[in-house]
């Protein structure tokens, strides 16, 4: 649990635990496999001492497997490399959707443990100037909250769009669960983070809206 | 030895059965808690190896369901990191520290079934 006196670099060392946590139990899943793997190779390589005849397509099926879970980690390994490096980066301009898709893959396994599936929707680019892992750091912290609450089976649309000199982030999650709740829980962990991004964070009846200025990153 | 096993990684599961098989260990796998728990319906088994964190029920809540249609059962709790927490919750939930860490190992494996189907 986290109070209100939380600093924005408190949060964000909550946040930086969480997801390389969550991304460590995801490499070990993979080094499990390949250990299996290889460990089936080392089992059928005795029963041929033993005189029993080895398909050359198991083989096959085994290396495919293993080259598999590597790809696997590897993909794991840059995802958390892009991470550590986006704590220390400064304010940048890009589509904020890039920050929303990296944000979703970061976050995939925690949703899936807790039922959820996230999806961000296509549209055309909304330029904002920000810290990506202060707004990454926000985002968390809206579907740790929606995570908490959420009973499973529930989906979570992420869309992005200019409005005047805002930018407008929102997280569409259905009915059932208690947007103005969420903001609460939300607006009272996250108030540095919102004060850092000069943000406003707002409920509807199924949704939240982050609403941000184009260009407000210190 | 009749042996079900649980984990949301098919690839991890079904290797292991068939590790397990080599072995002379009769393995089921399935890879959520219906799966599991219609494995058990269907026939008794030993000794559950549970992973302990799955998408919608984790294992130690998996545990008490299968225990409520086959007492007798034994388990062993799976996890990829040996936290704390975990270990305290899965040595509560097994009454004994059942617990193992991923990667496995299959002869600490193989040992400890052994070792707790004979207990």
């Amino acid at each position: 649990m986290h109070d209100h006196h939380d600093s924005a670099d408190t949060l964000g060392l909550h946040f930086f635990g969480n997801m390389t946590a969550s991304i460590s139990h995801e490499l070990k899943n993979a080094l499990a496999i390949v250990n299996e793997n290889g460990g089936l190779l080392g089992d059928l390589a005795l029963l041929m001492e033993k005189g029993r005849p080895l398909d050359p397509e198991r083989l096959k099926t085994i290396s495919g497997n293993i080259r598999k879970q590597v790809q696997r980690a590897d993909d794991i390994v840059r995802r958390l490399n892009r991470f550590a490096h986006s704590a220390h980066e400064p304010a940048t301009t890009g589509d904020v959707a890039e920050v929303l898709e990296f944000t979703v893959t970061l976050a995939a396994r925690l949703a899936t443990m807790k039922g959820v599936t996230m999806t961000v929707a296509q549209g055309a680019p909304v330029p904002l100037e920000t810290r990506p892992f202060l707004l990454e750091n926000m985002l968390w912290l809206c579907l740790k909250h929606l995570f908490v609450l959420s009973e499973g089976n529930q989906s979570v649309e992420f869309t992005a769009e200019a409005a005047g000199a805002d930018v407008q982030i929102g997280l569409r999650f259905g009915e059932g669960l208690p947007a103005a709740e969420i903001e609460k829980r939300v607006a009272r962990e996250g108030q540095p983070l919102l004060a850092e991004l000069q943000a406003e964070l707002r409920s509807e009846a199924d949704r939240l809206f982050l609403t941000i200025p184009q260009k407000a990153a210190r | 030895m009749r042996v079900l096993l649980v984990d949301d990684e098919e690839e991890l599961v079904a290797t292991l059965a068939e590790r397990l098989e080599m072995r002379g260990i009769e393995a089921t796998w399935a890879t959520d808690y219906r799966a599991a728990l219609a494995a058990v319906e269907e026939k008794e088994f030993d000794i559950a190896l549970l992973d302990v964190r799955m998408p919608e029920m984790n294992g130690l809540e998996l545990k008490r369901l299968i225990e409520a249609r086959q007492p007798g059962m034994k388990f062993i709790f799976l996890t990829g990191h040996g936290s704390e927490e975990d270990f305290n919750a899965c040595s509560a939930e097994s009454g004994k520290q059942y617990y193992l860490i991923k990667p496995l190992q299959i002869e600490v494996l193989m040992a400890k079934l052994h070792e707790i189907a004979h207990s």
